[in-house]
């Protein structure tokens, strides 16, 4: 392997009900542009693009759910070693806000404990058959301490702020690991707390 | 994640995620079949899955249960004139039996932070772990290192499958299909940094080994075994004046065969696992991070990729037959009526047409008990949480599993039952289970479908050439997994002259771009994207070598 020439490079998985502009979000993002149809994605696994923040060189390697959650069969090995989530649902169908919490639990299941997460409500140009509440879904995101952005792949409305903001965080936590991590592996035998209990407050 | 209906015209129908059905999967996808997927279970890779430790708990408790036979409905009215049908039997949790549990170490059930209803059990604290010279196998380099900030284990993975379905051999069609097919982009891997011998009850490393990086004695090792045709090779090592300790490493660390195994077998053996060594490292055998479950799941997602639908608790209820005896449609577990040019299906769901030997009649070789295949997984395989090791045993069971294997381990760990409480590491837990051997079923072809294929399950045997060569067998004329694009060569509609430097990979982005452009119609919405941006964003992306870095 040659020397890369990023930085960092962070893996971005997509997940939410079908229809609610997953890959739209990405395409936007990717190749400025808003796909037409809702043709299923054949062929593409993931899509890349490279976006410097500060001065360092950000790979962003984002991936679609290729079609798996229509009938909730998303593979776990596609939440493996993801750095973020994106959680998508569409404000002008309540249905596919209903089921986040369904979305949540695989996320706890599968995906890395570190993982950050985003809640977003796509199609914000549809503005006038809005089915969820901004205030409703701010709250919700909150809950679950996720990160909130309504955006429109259509009007590119805060595509790119979604990515940057994230890229952002993920840089963020890369530095703070990187200050964490010097003395992470315990000896075997020390009885040093294990991170993922932290977590689960049992006292 | 509401019920919607599924298409009802395939041309390929799988039922089961296992590796074989999986393969099959992303290679009629990959050439533009039309490909529905489906598994009555809520996960991936059947007996070939790894799980956390609660979804370990939720499976002992799903193959202890025992399930009301399902009613047979009748679909009368779905059969359409001069069709018969054939129901598919539910009797799939066969496959697994004997499953003992021991519990060493103190559980607390947990209660969800987020108000779950608290049924897992999580581990809270090892009262004791492995002290270092107690490792028998344990990956220590990262051989694809996750990108950025290593990810911390959720918990403990376990995989279901037998001892050498846990790893791969280095060269081999498994490995070979990965890369090849760029399937291996989704999963990483770790190279086994030791293999080590049990042999007069102390621990021996085997490789990497001094010894075995002297190829001119391999040579003349490798070819002399003629005469001993037909013959042991314990005989053959016997008498090539080697010491006891080499000849132990070669019979059963190297070769991994019995002490009567014929000597042309055992050099193969041997001779595949030298080719191994050395190409990702100093021993032969690549492991899948997070466990062999993975690599199903791989394939299906490169068969969701390119179109294949996926299903999961979704299940196929019978097939309807033809006055050729074939398989035109199956009536699926929802009632719904799904035409299928072919039917692969995993073991288990055609048991009436199949003759089962099961790897439990296998004898026993020697007096003594099976051997037993042992492989030591260490925390940075996110198998299990740091301070801890995950320790596959394995054999040819002679009777249940808790008697083949419970003797090695009291001896080589310490559990309430050890005679000596001071030596070796605790366990923590402990699971025992049978499991079928897929190498043992036959199909009698006779009796099925002509369009109708049944794949086998884990076997025991050395390497995954078994299970691929089934998918060569099914799908014997089309293009097998070719390389799936990278993302950054893909044309989407609207920009014409992006070229993709290989021709091979034109032509097929082109097909799909013909089929989006039908899709999208007439509707031409060129997408305004000036050439500029367009160059930008091509210098901006980086060529991504992810399906090379096996390589």
């Amino acid at each position: 392997m040659s020397m890369e020439d990023y930085d960092y490079l962070f893996k971005i998985v997509l997940i939410g009900n079908a229809g609610v502009g997953k890959t739209c979000l990405v395409r936007r993002f990717t190749q400025g542009l808003f796909p037409p149809g809702q043709g299923a994605t054949i062929g593409v696994d993931f899509m890349i693009k490279t976006v410097e923040i500060r001065g360092e060189k950000v790979k962003l390697q984002i991936w679609d759910t290729a079609g798996q959650e229509r009938f909730r069969s998303i593979t776990q090995s596609y939440y493996r070693s993801a750095n973020a989530l994106i959680l998508t649902y569409d404000i002008t169908c309540e249905d596919s806000f209903r089921c986040l919490p369904e979305w949540l639990r695989e996320i706890e299941q599968y995906a890395n404990n570190q993982v950050v997460t985003i809640l977003v409500g796509n199609k914000i140009d549809l503005a006038e058959k809005r089915e969820v509440l901004r205030q409703k879904a701010e709250d919700f995101a909150e809950s679950q301490s996720m990160l909130y952005l309504e955006t429109s792949a259509k009007e590119s409305d805060n595509v790119e702020k979604l990515f940057l903001d994230l890229a952002c965080e993920l840089i963020r936590e890369a530095k703070q690991n990187k200050l964490d991590n010097t003395d992470s592996a315990p000896m075997p035998g020390e009885g040093k707390a294990i991170s993922y209990l932290s977590c689960c407050s049992l006292n | 994640m509401a019920a919607v209906d599924l298409p009802s015209e395939f041309d390929v129908v799988i039922l089961g995620t296992g590796l074989v059905e999986s393969v099959v999967a992303a290679a009629c996808s990959r050439v533009g079949q039309r490909v529905l997927h489906l598994d009555r279970r809520s996960y991936y890779a059947g007996n070939w899955a790894s799980f956390t430790f609660n979804g370990l708990q939720d499976w002992i408790r799903e193959s202890q249960e025992q399930r009301p036979p399902e009613e047979l409905q009748d679909w009368s009215s779905l059969v359409k004139e001069g069709e018969k049908l054939m129901y598919l039997p539910h009797s799939d949790s066969a496959s697994i039996s004997n499953i003992e549990i021991y519990c060493f170490a103190r559980f607390r059930p947990i209660t969800d932070s987020s108000g779950g209803d608290g049924t897992g059990l999580r581990l809270f604290k090892p009262i004791r772990v492995h002290q270092e010279e107690d490792h028998l196998l344990l990956p220590a380099e990262t051989w694809v290192d996750p990108p950025l900030p290593v990810c911390q284990p959720i918990n403990f993975s376990s995989s279901l499958g037998p001892f050498l379905r846990q790893l791969m051999f280095s060269r081999g069609s498994l490995v070979d299909l990965l890369i090849k097919s760029n399937v291996s982009r989704y999963a990483e891997f770790k190279n086994v940094s030791r293999v080590l011998t049990c042999r007069e009850r102390r621990v021996q490393q085997v490789c990497p080994h001094m010894s075995l990086s002297r190829p001119t004695n391999w040579t003349v090792f490798l070819t002399s075994g003629h005469p001993y045709r037909g013959r042991p090779y314990l005989d053959f090592l016997s008498d090539q004046q080697l010491g006891e300790n080499l000849q132990h490493f070669l019979l059963h660390s190297i070769a991994m065969v019995t002490e009567n195994t014929p000597t042309e077998v055992g050099l193969a053996a041997t001779r595949h696992f030298l080719r191994c060594l050395g190409r990702y490292g100093n021993t032969p055998f690549l492991f899948p991070v997070y466990g062999l479950g993975e690599i199903p799941q791989c394939f299906c997602r490169m068969s969701a990729v390119f179109g294949g639908v996926y299903c999961l608790r979704h299940s196929v209820h019978c097939l309807l037959l033809d006055k050729d005896n074939r398989c035109k449609a199956v009536i699926d577990s929802r009632g719904q009526r799904i035409s299928c040019g072919h039917f692969v299906v995993e073991e288990g769901h055609l048991t009436l047409d199949i003759k089962k030997v099961s790897l439990v009649t296998v004898p026993p070789i020697t007096a003594g008990a099976p051997a037993v295949k042992m492989v030591e997984l260490c925390s940075s395989t996110m198998t299990c949480i740091p301070g801890t090791y995950l320790v596959h045993l394995t054999c040819q069971s002679v009777g249940s599993a808790y008697q083949d294997l419970s003797p090695v381990v009291t001896r080589m760990f310490k559990t309430p039952q050890s005679h000596d409480q001071d030596a070796g590491p605790s366990v923590l837990w402990c699971l025992y289970f049978n499991m079928v051997d897929g190498s043992g079923v036959q199909v009698q072809r006779q009796d099925l479908p002509s369009n109708v294929y049944m794949c086998s399950g884990p076997d025991g045997a050395l390497g995954h050439e078994h299970a691929i060569s089934q998918v060569i067998c099914i799908l014997p004329e089309e293009e097998f997994c070719p390389p799936a694009p990278n993302p950054e060569d893909i044309i989407y509609d609207g920009d014409s002259a992006y070229s993709t430097g290989e021709d091979e990979q034109g032509e097929e982005l082109q097909e799909g771009e013909d089929l989006k452009k039908e899709e999208a119609d007439n509707e031409k919405t060129k997408e305004v994207d000036g050439p500029n941006d367009r160059e930008e964003q091509k210098q901006m992306v980086e060529s991504c070598d992810q399906g090379e870095e096996l390589q």
